[in-house]
């Protein structure tokens, strides 16, 4: 009998999950995808909002690509209960499904503050392709949105809510925008650059209640005036979906972050069941401790790794990378790594009227993290943005450019070309061997 | 398959690889969006092209979200237009720094060898640029480690100057 995978969640994680096991399996395998929506990707469902793309541009895999792939998809079914012992999911129209392996890529979901009034009409998150629907349904020119939240989900929406034609307020509970991302000069500089495309941004406020007056929408906060909007979007943080598992004895953290506990294949306690992405606590490869990243390359290489490893191959992940770059009204903001770090030793640079900056992270000779910031029309942001992951990444001894770029940590070419660390990037890949182009395999044959 | 192979001793700063690139690839001679950069050394006195490895994790195709980073026929990597929604996520996954964006299109754009006619290699007066069935090299790194020996002794002695 063909061996049975399971794969729980469509999202980034699951599909390089099956696309990795039918590029490596020797011998057939039945798939089988249970997933509460149809496969698309939530890193594009933003330019869905800004109108450059059209809805069926955001889907990842359609009927027709799955049953290419041999994939048995229970789309619109959900996992409610897991038998590891069993290799058994229940779902909930009660069915059960049977499995050699599994993987968990259930995912995260968007939730709202505890805020009085949240849950009432004109309130969305952004999060699902149904929220996205609401949000552009809400949006019209002249439309006046409020988002709570100034993080990096609430970013990537930024300028499709602009290009709307709506006006925008961003109200953040912490002192400054972008708290988990990047530091406080480097929010500084967006925020600045925000004013200067009439994007009101207002720190430090906590809102009290959402009422409905009359079909709009009126904020109230701690101190200070309020705010009436037409469509309130809540960017106020996710959580993984891991509740459906309670009782099945898959070993979660209690640390902050929780997420599954996974060995370097991708493994929970149970021998058959693997966790990638935002429910797996992977390894971070700049530190090497277990963490849940919730970004799409961590998403990706997961799901990779755990495809090989079910496909009969022995593959160890190094750890990923966190990341995350979000461009604002034509300024690119990116940080990597251990970004905010007490312990190691900080260079920066600002070329203030410019929207210019770099912060560098050093332990030893070794670069750990980094934030960069500037306009995307100047070419050397981009550029330095891929030579700082690439440092970051690979771990390259730096220790003799260390004056050159505490002087100068604009300067990041001539050190990333003379430590030679493309020589150290080129052996490595994910998964031991060339990626494929992202088309479908053209072997599969399962009976 | 053919790849691109820098040889930067032969290198004179003329920068023609740029023009060429970005004329081929945007339609535009202008240096300010070719793919092959051509990195300045030791004060502006030696000279070494630079792009895209086409390597073999392709951490730029295998990190964007909708596919839109292919295997071209010339072994390329290449963005594929109509699919790149422009998120820029294989700016910041490529660690070589030679994934770029063009601020008129919205779309992401690289090296891809230019369907197997690199017009930089073509351009390059010298040869340091050429298009030889070798394997995806660190061309440029001991030449960067040796063209920028007495800027890094001049950091030095600036920063004992300060101590």
């Amino acid at each position: 009998m063909a061996t049975r995978h399971l794969i729980i969640g469509a999202g980034t994680a699951g599909l390089n999950c099956i696309r990795t096991i039918r590029e490596e399996e020797a011998e057939p395998s039945e798939i089988t995808l249970v997933s509460g929506e149809r496969p698309y990707s939530r890193m594009v469902l933003p330019y869905y909002l800004g109108e450059t793309i059209s809805e069926s541009h955001v889907f990842t895999a359609t009927p027709a690509s799955l049953a290419a792939w041999k994939v048995k998809p229970l789309i619109g079914r959900r996992a409610a209960r897991l038998d590891p012992a069993a290799g058994a999911v229940t779902l909930d129209d009660g069915a059960t499904v049977e499995f050699d392996d599994c993987l968990i890529a259930t995912g995260s979901r968007a939730v709202k503050a505890p805020i009085p009034g949240a849950d009432g009409p004109g309130v969305h998150c952004f999060w699902t392709l149904d929220e996205a629907r609401a949000v552009i349904a809400g949006i019209t020119p002249g439309s006046r949105v409020v988002m709570v939240g100034a993080g990096f989900i609430a970013f990537t929406i930024l300028n499709a809510i602009l290009a709307r034609g709506a006006s925008l307020t961003i109200v953040e509970v912490a002192p400054r925008i972008l708290p988990r991302m990047v530091d406080a000069t480097c929010a500084g500089i967006v925020e600045s650059w925000l004013a200067k495309n009439s994007v009101a941004a207002r720190t430090g406020a906590t809102v009290t209640s959402i009422e409905q007056v009359k079909g709009q929408r009126k904020l109230s906060f701690a101190a200070g005036a309020p705010l009436v909007a037409d469509v309130v979007i809540m960017a106020t943080g996710i959580r993984p979906n891991l509740e459906w598992l309670e009782g099945s004895g898959v070993e979660m953290s209690t640390a902050p972050g929780g997420g599954i506990l996974v060995d370097d294949h991708l493994r929970s306690n149970h021998p058959r069941v693997y966790a990638a992405g935002d429910v797996a606590r992977g390894r971070n490869v700049v530190t090497g401790l277990p963490e849940v990243h919730a970004i799409e390359p961590t998403a990706q290489e997961h799901g990779r790794v755990v495809g090989a490893n079910m496909a009969g191959r022995d593959v160890a992940h190094r750890g990923s990378l966190v990341m995350n770059i979000v461009e604002v009204c034509h300024l690119d903001v990116a940080s990597f790594g251990q970004w905010e770090d007490p312990a190691a030793e900080v260079y920066t640079a600002e070329r203030v009227g410019r929207s210019q900056y770099r912060k560098l992270l050093f332990h030893g000779g070794r670069l750990t993290g980094a934030v960069i910031c500037g306009p995307a029309a100047d070419v050397w942001t981009t550029n330095d943005v891929g030579m700082l992951k690439g440092l970051v990444q690979s771990g390259v001894d730096l220790s003799a450019w260390k004056a050159h770029l505490r002087a100068n940590p604009f300067d990041v070419k001539p050190a990333f070309l003379a430590t030679r660390t493309v020589s150290r990037l080129l052996p490595q890949t994910i998964l031991g061997r060339p990626s494929n182009s992202p088309q479908l395999p053209q072997s599969v044959v399962v009976k | 398959m053919k790849a691109l192979a820098f040889h930067p001793t032969k290198c004179t700063g003329c920068l023609r690889c740029e023009l060429m690139c970005s004329y081929t690839q945007t339609g535009q001679f202008q240096p300010a969006k070719s793919v092959i950069r051509v990195a300045p050394l030791e004060g502006y006195t030696s000279y070494a092209p630079y792009t895209c490895t086409q390597c073999a994790e392709g951490w730029c195709m295998t990190a964007c979200p909708v596919g839109a980073i292919t295997i071209t026929a010339a072994g390329a990597k290449d963005v594929v237009d109509d699919k790149c929604v422009g998120c820029k996520l294989c700016t910041i996954a490529c660690p070589y720094g030679t994934m770029f964006y063009d601020v008129d299109t919205r779309k992401a754009y690289k090296c891809n060898l230019c369907g197997g006619a690199p017009a930089c290699a073509d351009a390059c007066p010298t040869q340091a640029i050429t298009f030889e069935d070798v394997p995806a090299d660190d061309w440029i790194g001991s030449f960067a480690a040796e063209r920028t020996v007495r800027i890094l002794a001049l950091d030095e002695a600036a920063a004992a100057g300060a101590r």
